[in-house]
Parts: structure tokens; sequence; C-alpha cells
């Protein structure tokens, strides 16, 4: 089995802007590639991560992609789900790479989110919830969460001010992140008297609408060493997945145990555990959720999740000292549904290279990242990168 | 709204149990979505019951997702249970838009089974742990956009929690 490395990493903008989603990819394979030779002499298959057809009213964004990079006549395929769907991309490529299928794979992610308005968003992402019973109900993404942070505040002594401050960290967070959507802290007042989005979820408990593209290059030994420019690649070490409950009302409310499966088996797969993690870069899509994956991840303790904000040095019996969301998260750096997942593995390109600049964390050489897709761990993808 | 049907329900199973054969999947039984909402529309809420492991699965499924047994059999379900979480959907979809805020809840039937639904009341007035009670109710009486139906969909029945 081929080692798969992470040679090279690219983002677009991320927020409201005006480019369509191949110009956002563009934007992301530029920067990407932009130490590399033509994409075409590099790589010899590609995966894209899409939400949805809805943004945009195309389908058929492998072939898409694998043009606008300049390949042509390789497999080129579109995965979906729903916000899962960046870090799935990355799993088969790093699948394919260790398997010898190919030598180096695009993996790329890409949403226009704006392009329907606030309600096109909310529609496009009400599809990733069970349709019989609650989609006819009239749910919504903030809404299948709320129903987990609620249950979550009844059955630990989190309050909702404890969620609030996971959102104040990650835009403390986002302000030092030069790729972030919102570069600016708030305080734990604006977010504590933020409009109900739904109860007891407020407008900055919730990840925002956000366009943007990422892209990763996977390479196998050979093609890492050849490319002597980027000496310093990762390592994909470990990959986890696995499918839980579509619908909220049959899963567990307060315990993502999907996730837990995921990152367990990214751990085994490369010998490593928890303690050994010093960045993470887990699901918020709500505040709530990065209670839930600290303990999932087994960093934390049951119920004690929300101490994700404090230093490592402040925390109870039980936690490790791993850092999480230092790009911003899902809630402050944005998330752009279908690159969400590689977003995530930018970012822990950075911190396992030195390039995190004001965030990075010092010695840092092992990263989780945790994608989710539906309401909670419906769906998780799970990696952890080394340094070399 | 109006009623369409309030009658109490027993907890008589069916005899037969899976692994479901081909000639089982019709659009008549509970075991497919068209069938289970018919039997919503006649006022029972018919679940499948892992016979392995005591998992209800609503709506009815061919397997059980806890222990992965197919030896799964129909079970009618009560219609009281209580809320174990709760919220109010602000910015609903469009078609549901001109009902917001929605009180939607994950309510635990008596039976244990659990299932999604709207709340007729205020969010002020619900909690954890309060008692509700299934009310089912044409399509056409609940005033959601007819468009956000699927074709199939149209004559499947709308089901509500009322506080008791």
């Amino acid at each position: 089995m081929s080692t798969a490395h992470l040679i090279a990493v690219g983002s677009s903008p991320l927020g409201k802007t005006d480019l369509p989603g191949r110009d956002l990819f563009s934007k992301a394979l530029a920067e990407a590639f932009e130490e590399l030779p033509d994409p075409a002499d590099v790589v010899d298959g590609l995966y894209v991560g899409v939400q949805s057809e809805r943004y945009e009213n195309q389908i058929m964004q492998g072939t898409l992609m694998a043009e606008w990079a300049g390949l042509r006549n390789v497999p080129a395929e579109r995965v979906e789900a729903c916000a899962a769907a960046g870090a799935l991309a990355l799993k088969n490529a790093v699948r394919d790479v260790r398997a010898g299928v190919h030598d180096a794979v695009l993996a790329c992610g890409v949403e226009k989110m704006t392009a329907g308005g606030t309600e096109g968003a909310t529609n496009a992402l009400g599809a990733a919830f069970e349709r019989a019973l609650e989609q006819r109900s009239g749910i919504t993404a903030p809404a299948t969460y709320a129903l987990l942070a609620r249950r979550y505040l009844h059955e630990t002594d989190a309050t909702e001010r404890d969620l609030a401050r996971i959102a104040v960290k990650n835009h403390r967070n986002a302000a030092a992140n030069p790729r972030a959507m919102f570069q600016q802290a708030v305080d734990i007042e604006t977010v504590m008297d933020a409009p109900d989005v739904a109860p007891p979820l407020k407008l900055y408990d919730c990840a925002p609408v956000t366009d943007g593209a990422a892209a990763v290059v996977v390479a196998n030994d050979e093609v890492a060493a050849d490319l002597q420019s980027r000496p310093d690649a990762i390592r994909v070490a470990g990959v986890g997945s696995a499918a839980n409950n579509l619908a909220v009302a049959e899963r567990d409310l307060t315990y993502v145990e999907g996730a837990n499966v995921a990152a367990s088996t990214a751990y085994e797969d490369a010998g490593v555990g928890a303690a050994d993690i010093d960045v993470a870069e887990v699901h918020d899509a709500f505040t709530v959720c990065e209670a839930l994956l600290a303990e999932a991840a087994e960093f934390a303790p049951e119920g004690r999740g929300i101490e994700t904000v404090e230093d490592p040095g402040d925390r109870s019996a039980g936690w490790t000292d791993v850092r999480i969301n230092t790009s911003g998260g899902l809630k402050a750096r944005g998330h752009p549904i279908g690159a969400t997942g590689l977003l995530q593995a930018v970012e822990a390109y950075e911190q396992l290279t030195g390039r995190a600049g004001e965030r990075q964390v010092a010695d840092a050489d092992t990263a989780l990242l945790i994608n989710e897709g539906g309401v909670a761990d419906a769906h998780t993808v799970a990696h952890v990168l080394t340094a070399q | 709204m109006t009623e369409e049907s309030n009658s109490p329900m027993t907890d008589t199973d069916s005899t037969t149990t899976g692994p479901l054969g081909p000639e089982d999947i019709t659009a008549d039984s509970p075991f497919t979505l068209p069938g289970f909402f018919d039997a919503l529309a006649e006022g029972r809420l018919v679940a499948a019951r892992c016979t392995e492991c005591d998992t209800h699965l609503l709506p009815p499924r061919p397997a059980c997702y806890d222990c992965g047994s197919r030896a799964v059999t129909l079970s009618e379900q009560p219609r009281t249970g209580e809320v174990i979480s709760y919220t109010s959907v602000n910015r609903p979809p469009s078609a549901f838009d001109h009902l917001a805020p929605i009180t939607i809840a994950v309510v635990e039937l008596d039976s244990s089974a659990r299932l999604t639904g709207r709340v007729a009341a205020s969010l002020e007035d619900v909690t954890i742990g309060d008692r509700v009670e299934l009310r089912v109710y044409d399509p056409e009486t609940v005033d959601i956009d007819p468009d956000f139906d699927l074709s199939y969909e149209e004559d499947w029945p709308i089901h509500v929690f009322e506080l008791r």
C-alpha cells in the first residue's frame, strides 16, 4: 500500500462573492498549483464534493471541474453526502492513491450557496433531512441541531452561554485566519443578544451561508518526492467513515456515535490515539456540534465538550490538550457545504507545515479532521494527518 | 385544521416476521411509504418492530438499524407519548413560511418508538417531558403549499402533536 501525501492546497475567497462555482474552483486550483506543473501532468483522477445542484442547476460537476483543470479522459466524479461531501472527495482520493489505482488525485469541493438567497439555501439544505416525516413537518438544518442542543442542555450542566463561548472562540480564531469569511472577533453579549434562529440556537450559533471552493492534491511517494518544490508535504495517515441515522428522531440526541466510529477508525488506521492529536478541525455547523464532537473524538469526558473553549491547562481531568478549530471553524471561517471538508484539510496542512501564522499551534504534528453531513453524524468522514 | 381520525390504537403485532420477500413489498404494505400513510390516514400509526432487539422503526423498513436483523414485524403504535426535545423553526422552508414560527418536537411514544412532528402550541408552552397526543389531518385541510408535495405525496396525511 502506498502512503498518501497531501502535497498542495488551495482555497477561494469565502463569503458572498460575485464568482459562480466553477470560477471559485478556478481560484482554489490556481493556488494549489501555484508551484506545481499543470494538473494534467500531476494528477490522473478527480473527485469533487458538491452538496446540491439546486444552487446553480448544474450536475456533472466531475466533468466540469476536470475540464477547468485541463484534465480529459480521466476518472472525474462528483460525490455527495451533504456537508461531508468534501471529506468524501478526500477519502476517495486517498483510497485510490493507497491502492495504487492512481499516482495522484485532485480532491476538491465547491458550493455557490448564495445563488438562490437565504430561501434557496434553506430549501437546498432541507433536502438533507428525512423526507416522509421530518421535511413534511417543516424542519430545517438549524431546527434539527436545536433539537440536539436542547437535549444536550437538558442532560448536562451546559448552558446557552457555554455554547455562545464556542462561537466567541471560533470568531477569535478566524480573526487570525486570512482565509476566513469573518475575520473579526465578537463578544459574548453580541452572541447572547442575537436573534433566535431555532431556540436555543441563535444567529451566532449557526455557520453562515457561504460561497467557496477548496482543492488539495493527494499523491503517492514517488509523485510527492518528484515535486521537490513542496518538500513539506504532510501524510494522510488515517481514514474512517460511518453512516448513522437519517431521521433526527431515531438518533441519540446527545452522543454522535457515528462520529466516534469514524474517528476511532481513523485513529486505528493511523496508529495514534486521541491524546496524540495536537489540532483538530471538527464540524461546528452549529456551536453544539463542537461540544458533541469533542466528546465523540475522545478529547473530552462525556458532557464536558463545552470546555473546548478553555486553554488546555484549565480543562477538566480527562480532557486532552488538543486545540480545536484553529481556522475559526465552519462558524467563522465559513461553510461552503461541499468545500468544507477540504477547508479543514487546508487548515491542517497549514498547521502541520508551520504556515498558520498568528494562529500557529507550537509543535503541531498530528491533526484530526471530522466532517459531517445530514443531521449530526448522519454521515461522518474522519482523517488523521501527520507531519512527515 | 379538522381532525380526520382519533380512534384509540391497539398494540397488536402482525403475525409474520421478516425477512420480507419481494412479494411483500407492495404499496398496500406499511413496509412501504404509500402503505404506511394509507394506514395513518385511517388512524393507525404503524411502526416496524425488530423481533431480535425490540427497536421500533418509524416509518417501517425491512431491516433493523440497531442490530441488523431483518426479523421485523409490524406494530401498531400508541398515539400518546412525551416530548424528548423541541424547538421553534423561525425561518422554515418556503412552503411552510406562513406557518412560522413552527414548534417542532421529537416525541417518544409510550411504546418507545420516536418520531418528529409539529406541535400545535407556541414554544413557550412546551417543555421536555410534556405529554402529547398524535393527531392526523387530511393534507387538504392543512395549509401547506401544495407545490411542496411530490406527486405521490399529495394524499398523504399530515401529523401534528397536541399537548394533553
